[in-house]
């Protein structure tokens, strides 16, 4: 808003757009993010998640898994010890709150962190040697492609166990598989590239071409997918908490809060409004993040 | 279309297999056997790595290999003859899969009623209206609503009409209050997902060239609408409900889990907690049928629909293709 009222007038505007057009490639993905003014706010929000989540265990009130028996229930803002109230085993569902954000950013960015790391080998593996590897990472992907990708994640767990480890390494394999098909893609298209060739001609290897030239420009969509990724393991490890398999207590998880508190939603709704509310927020932010990162990328729209 | 169909088969009977397989051999893996688990509270022992090795008798059967277990149970799935579960005993995996699937059944076939019924009225509008605030109000919202999981309308829902105005039960399964809160929340997760699809669907449409041709003539808006626009435009949305369906009767699993609904869902959600291994294989297996099984004849109602749709040449017209990426967008919820 402001930029347009500044703004004297349209031609002087299209002048100096072209004028000082914004150099480096980073500069230009921003102003295009920031075009998406939902996004920027969301990213806003996501980087106060983000710094909480660090910060968490120097401002929560109270330890998150100390019980007091003998102030259950208490009713959020009527003490102002515990301003949100406390749970079924008289915790503080404030702290409660704030360490489970920091169990659903470790899973949330952890196992889109290996789901993406697992994407890039395998998809750039199949995608650059071609022939015999590309066959056989793609009959794998094709198997794991037609597994119900909640019902591997159930599984794994049930196999793995409850620990946070365990929770991250389950959702992890069961989301990397578009993105390797993404990786592979965007390595066959960036393969036949002139300065991939130029690169090779010089006498670059197979590693340095694949590291130097093609990941770089593969990042962009691969980084967009993650994004999308993260929202997903937070809500897949909320969804294995209903299914009474998300991360083990004691860690505090929103997903089991929210479970804790369903016995008693009839009467007690403070029990699971505020892991609901701030599950909710979260996985939207991230989500509209990855609109604009989606944006960002995107070069369709900008005459070069 | 024949050699087509058949590699589809085979593809299909392979993919079944490999995942019976990794299912069957994950399950060996897990530490500990069902009779660990007894007594204990349901679910929080799971985290321990308490390996009573191979004293666990469970129900049986598990002193002989492996491979004949494995061989035994997929010949007892193909004949619907499944063994005993261990939860339930006087039970076998197929007569629970009986008793409990009717109800994942019609739960998500109420919830795809609901969201057919907003879906394609608000894709129409938002069409007709491109880029106005009927557009993109309602566009906003599904996006919003796109980005959140089925089992939070769930609990949003309950919150609102069990928690605070005490109208429908928080859960169980006695009754049409009952399917209220459930059906809503499943419909809601997908009616997102549909609108947008009847949108991009209705959008490419009316670009076509026998739309203009069609106004060139004199058509009365509503001859252009009716009779080019809708046909055309609600021939893909038909493709879409099926997996759209196959994902809400698999994507129950949460919503059942939560309020206590005996849907298959539930079974599987308690056959994991419990470690009832073969109730786990059964019912994993069952879902994955029903997914490729709806994605394949997907696929070739695509094909009877929309002829100009090739399956052995990748030459395909730019509107279906934009359309089928936008279909696997609609669905790829659970791929």
């Amino acid at each position: 808003m402001a930029d347009i009222q500044e703004a004297p007038a349209a031609d002087t505007v299209a002048t100096e757009a072209v004028r000082e057009r914004p150099r480096s490639e980073l500069a230009r993905m921003w102003s295009r993010f920031r075009k998406n003014k939902i996004a920027v706010v969301s990213l806003a929000f996501v980087a106060i998640l983000v710094i909480t989540a660090i910060i968490a265990p120097l401002i929560i009130p109270h330890d998150p898994t100390a019980q007091d028996l003998r102030n259950r229930f208490l009713p959020s803002f009527t003490d102002a010890s515990h301003p949100l109230g406390t749970d079924t085993l008289g915790r503080d569902i404030l702290s409660r709150l704030v360490m489970s954000l920091r169990t659903a950013l470790v899973i949330g960015f952890g196992a889109e962190a290996i789901a993406l790391f697992t994407a890039i080998v395998i998809g750039m593996a199949a995608g650059y040697r071609g022939g015999r590897t590309d066959e056989v990472l793609m009959a794998f992907n094709d198997i794991m492609y037609a597994f119900p990708s909640y019902l591997l994640t159930v599984i794994l767990v049930v196999v793995m166990g409850r620990s946070t480890g365990a929770v991250i390494l389950a959702i992890s394999i069961g989301s990397w598989v578009g993105q390797a098909r993404l990786a592979r893609a965007q390595t066959l298209k960036i393969k036949s590239f002139g300065y991939v060739e130029a690169g090779r001609s010089m006498g670059a290897g197979g590693i340095t071409t694949t590291l130097r030239y093609i990941l770089p420009n593969a990042l962009g969509p691969l980084l967009v997918a993650t994004s999308f990724g993260i929202p997903a393991a937070i809500a897949a490890e909320a969804g294995l908490a209903i299914l009474g398999l998300g991360v083990a207590p004691p860690t505090p998880s929103w997903g089991g809060m929210i479970i804790d508190g369903y016995h008693d939603v009839i009467g007690r709704p403070f029990l699971i409004i505020w892991p609901l509310l701030l599950f909710g927020l979260t996985l939207l932010a991230f989500t509209f993040v990855g609109d604009g990162l989606r944006d960002a990328f995107d070069t369709s729209e900008e005459d070069r | 279309m024949i050699r087509y169909l058949l590699g589809r088969l085979v593809r299909l009977v392979l993919s079944l297999f490999a995942v019976s397989i990794i299912t069957f051999v994950l399950l060996q893996l897990v530490p500990g056997s069902y009779s660990d688990l007894q007594g204990a509270d349901v679910g929080s022992g799971l985290g321990g790595s308490s390996v009573v090795g191979g004293s666990g008798g469970g129900a049986g059967g598990e002193e002989q290999p492996a491979w004949l277990s494995y061989v035994q149970f997929m010949k007892g799935a193909i004949t619907w003859d499944m063994p005993a579960s261990y939860k339930y005993p006087q039970l076998t995996v197929n007569e629970i899969i009986e008793q409990a699937f009717p109800v994942s059944f019609t739960i998500a076939f109420l919830a795809m009623i609901v969201s057919v019924c907003i879906a394609i009225p608000t894709g129409l509008i938002a069409a007709a209206r491109q880029n106005k605030f009927l557009d993109y109000g309602p566009m906003f919202l599904f996006t919003v609503i796109t980005a959140l999981p089925g089992y939070l309308f769930a609990l949003v829902l309950i919150l609102v009409f069990a928690s605070w105005l005490r109208l429908l039960p928080t859960g169980g399964w006695n009754g049409p209050q009952y399917a209220i809160i459930p059906v809503l929340a499943l419909g809601l997760e997908h009616v997102a997902r549909m609108a947008r699809f009847v949108r991009t669907s209705v959008l490419e449409s009316l670009r076509e060239e026998y739309v203009v041709a069609a106004r060139a003539k004199g058509a009365t808006p509503a001859t252009v609408w009716v009779r080019h626009v809708l046909r055309n435009s609600l021939i893909p949305v038909v493709t879409v409900a099926g997996p759209m369906f196959a994902a809400m009767a698999t994507g129950t699993v949460f919503i059942e889990a939560l309020m206590g609904i005996p849907g298959l869902g539930m079974f599987f959600s308690v056959a994991a907690r419990t470690r009832d291994l073969p109730l786990m294989m059964g019912a994993t297996l069952f879902f994955a049928v029903l997914l490729m099984l709806v994605n394949l004849l997907v696929d070739l109602s695509y094909r009877l629909l929309d002829p100009r749709i090739r399956y052995q040449t990748p030459r395909t017209s730019v509107r279906s293709r934009r359309l089928a990426r936008a279909q696997l967008e609609a669905v790829n919820q659970n791929g």
